[in-house]
């Protein structure tokens, strides 16, 4: 596979091409070389105008490869992720059985391998993820486990959390922290405010989140661990995070893409695609995701991607299934909400794998092509047709969308947009 | 009733898909009903040959036979449908319960639900008319259109009226659909309870908190005691019914003590003894059982009303 981008734009803070107007050649698989006007024997890409960025790393995404195949197995899941410009994704640990020892991470990285997308296993904390006693942390990690979470079970036990921050330590192993206290948050399904109050329903406090941060940071510095928190979503949050940095604190944190694009306003219809964990929040809180992003308080965006079949999400709200798929839809919304492309390439291409701790992708010659090739300015319609998930829970299917990825390369393979459209 | 106007909406769902010309357009025709209703001969043609079914994933007693006699005196047909509970867990869902009873020809459906937003969830994938009996703790339109229409009977106006809505709001469908309604007809309204029992955003409604039941019912014109609901109440929210009472409760000695004669309602079924004593829901400052009667008529209204949409 050898292809040649024409007078493209490279995107990558970490290359020497940053921002600069290039050809770059590609052949099997590696970038071999970066100039102007370079002449090959190549299928060429007409890229002016585009943008060639390292390949998307989503640290929060679920597939069902592993019990639940009916929502998404691994080859739906990482096509959608291809499709989406990602070309590494850390999977949560919510299947059955949970992926909770060695067993489970080496079945994912084996059920994975020779895949365009590259796939990080992420490992239980607790044992099943009962949140009760420590899983087998080290040897997940040796077989593969970069981190460890119980994923949508956030730890409820501050000893647990205490002990696995500390376990962690022996062997560099990170920690996250899915921040939510479940015993304010009750069974609400919502964001707690004006519009709970007028849909009748209970709500969840930001409270329940913001307490949980603080328990987590109290533990980061009394244990001096690093510490990821996935999936912020109130203004106090980012605000709590932002000092704690300030402080000194190992922590980082990202934020799910649809947070930055919605409100609860949303939910009036009782539209049950709007019901996510975290819920919705309001503009305000939208304003200070935005904020914490651009100035460095959140490190990350991720997709939260959470496929769900129909019969789980086409029910009353208050027995839909929580989540949204994401994968294909991270970069438009990204755009959507008013980021620049070079600070969607930091939070979803650069940050991402430094948090997580492997190599960085980079655009220079010698490298493996691991890329993305975007228009932020391309629109294009989100179908059933072209939804690559074997799921379509999104509110966004219907929709015509800003922001294009037009081709994904990774392990020397190759997605293009125009195919599946 | 020549020249019949029409409902801005082709459900009923809740009071928020209504404006201040539908609820007057209730009103009026409920009125009329209401004198039918204490004719010899209490039946009307209107409904004629329309198939109403009466689908209720919840227990209720009065306000199924309120909807049932309504129909029955608009002579529709119509069909009931009870049971326990709808979930994914227990097999058929609620898009297929409806449909299965939709099939056997049915023009509309009147639904209680555990579930707020049941009914606007079901009205995205049916086609027959749905007046919503309850969903959750979300709305109840036909309770808070009869309570209206009751305050109104008493007082001959709605607007400047002082209601407290006094119990247990965060989980009353009553309370929300009453807020909504008297708010669009000008009272002024008031929420009074213990603080674990107030959603904490409720001021957003454009109402008043008031956690002192004797001071609520010294500001108000009208006391709407609502009943409290320990079968929704997943968890305490306050330790006992007898402290309750001691804080919550209506009893006599406090409705003698206030400045002015206030009206006492209440959606019932009551817990006597509880929210307000025997003396005082039997005493002539309640009009309880008048809101029973204006359910009939005020149900035979919005029936009526949305038939025409048929």
């Amino acid at each position: 596979m050898d292809l040649l981008f024409k007078s493209v734009t490279i995107i990558d803070p970490n290359s020497v091409y940053h921002k600069q107007v290039t050809d770059v050649l590609v052949e099997d698989g590696k970038i071999v070389r970066i100039a102007a006007d370079i002449q090959a024997d190549a299928e060429t890409i007409a890229a002016k105008g585009c943008y060639l960025s390292p390949g998307f790393f989503d640290l929060n995404c679920n597939f069902g490869d592993l019990g639940l195949e009916t929502k998404e197995d691994m080859q739906s899941g990482t096509r959608a992720a291809s499709a989406g410009g990602f070309t590494g994704v850390a999977l949560m640990p919510n299947m059955q059985p949970p992926v909770h020892s060695k067993s489970e991470v080496q079945y994912l990285l084996n059920q994975s391998r020779g895949n365009l997308v590259s796939v990080y296993p992420l490992g239980a904390i607790s044992y099943k993820t009962q949140g009760k006693d420590l899983a087998e942390l080290y040897d997940m990690h040796t077989s593969g486990a970069l981190a460890f979470t119980d994923g949508n079970l956030p730890v409820q036990d501050a000893g647990l959390m205490e002990r696995a921050l500390l376990y962690a330590q022996n062997f560099e192993g990170l920690v996250f922290s899915y921040p939510e206290d479940l015993s304010i948050a009750g069974k609400a399904k919502v964001h707690e405010g004006m519009v709970s109050t007028l849909l009748g329903m209970k709500g969840i406090p930001a409270l329940a989140e913001e307490l949980m941060i603080s328990r987590d940071l109290y533990l980061a510095e009394y244990t001096n661990s690093r510490l990821h928190f996935t999936t912020v979503s109130t203004a106090q949050a980012v605000e709590q995070i932002r000092k704690a940095k300030a402080k000194g604190l190992k922590v980082t944190c990202d934020v799910a893409v649809h947070h930055l694009v919605l409100t609860d306003d949303a939910l009036m219809g009782f539209d049950s695609l709007y019901k996510v964990k975290p819920p919705l929040r309001t503009q305000e809180d939208v304003n200070a995701l935005l904020q914490g992003l651009r100035d460095g308080t959140i490190d990350a965006i991720v997709s939260q991607h959470t496929p769900h079949e129909v019969e789980f999400k086409e029910v009353e709200f208050e027995v839909a299934e929580f989540g949204m798929i994401g994968l294909q839809t991270a970069f438009s919304l990204a755009v959507k909400a008013g980021l620049s492309l070079e600070l969607i390439v930091e939070k979803m291409a650069v940050n991402p794998r430094k948090i997580i701790g492997i190599k960085e992708a980079s655009i220079a010659e010698g490298e493996m092509a691991n890329l993305v090739l975007l228009n932020p300015n391309t629109n294009w319609n989100y179908s059933r047709q072209n939804n690559l998930s074997k799921s379509y829970n999104s509110p966004f299917i219907g929709q015509e969308m800003t922001g294009k990825v037009l081709l994904t390369i990774n392990n020397n393979q190759i997605y293009k947009s125009d195919i599946h459209d | 009733m020549a020249d019949q106007q029409k409902l801005s909406s082709r459900h009923l769902l809740g009071i928020k898909d209504l404006n201040r010309n539908d609820i007057e357009l209730i009103f009026e025709t409920a009125a009329n009903f209401k004198a039918v209703l204490n004719r010899p001969i209490k039946k009307v043609p209107s409904l004629r040959d329309v198939t109403i079914a009466n689908i209720f994933f919840e227990n209720s007693t009065r306000t199924r036979l309120s909807f049932e006699l309504a129909q029955k005196r608009l002579s529709a047909d119509t069909i009931n449908f009870a049971a326990a509970s709808s979930s994914v867990s227990k097999g058929e869902t609620l898009i297929d319960t409806v449909n299965n009873i939709l099939a056997m020809k049915v023009d509309m459906v009147v639904m209680r639900h555990p579930y707020a937003g049941a009914g606007i969830f079901l009205s995205r994938h049916i086609k027959a008319q749905i007046v919503n009996a309850g969903d959750g703790a979300h709305e109840h339109p036909t309770q808070a259109l009869l309570d209206a229409f009751s305050i109104r009977e008493k007082y001959g106006e709605v607007i400047g009226k002082k209601v407290v809505i006094v119990g247990d709001i965060l989980h009353s469908r009553v309370a929300l659909s009453n807020i909504l309604c008297l708010k669009q007809l000008g009272a002024e309204v008031m929420v009074c309870g213990p603080t674990t029992l107030i959603p904490k955003f409720i001021s957003s409604l454009g109402v008043k908190v008031e956690h002192n039941l004797i001071k609520a019912l010294n500001w108000c014109d009208v006391a709407n005691m609502l009943r409290i609901q320990l079968e929704r109440q997943d968890i305490k929210y306050f330790p006992s019914l007898r402290e309750y009472t001691m804080l919550y409760g209506l009893n006599k000695q406090i409705l003698d003590s206030l400045d002015k004669e206030i009206t006492v309602m209440h959606p019932g079924p009551i817990n006597r003894g509880v929210e307000i004593t025997s003396d005082v829901a039997d005493s002539k400052q309640s009009i309880i059982l008048d809101q029973v009667e204006n359910g009939v008529a005020v149900r035979m209204a919005v029936l009526y009303l949305l038939a025409g949409q048929i």
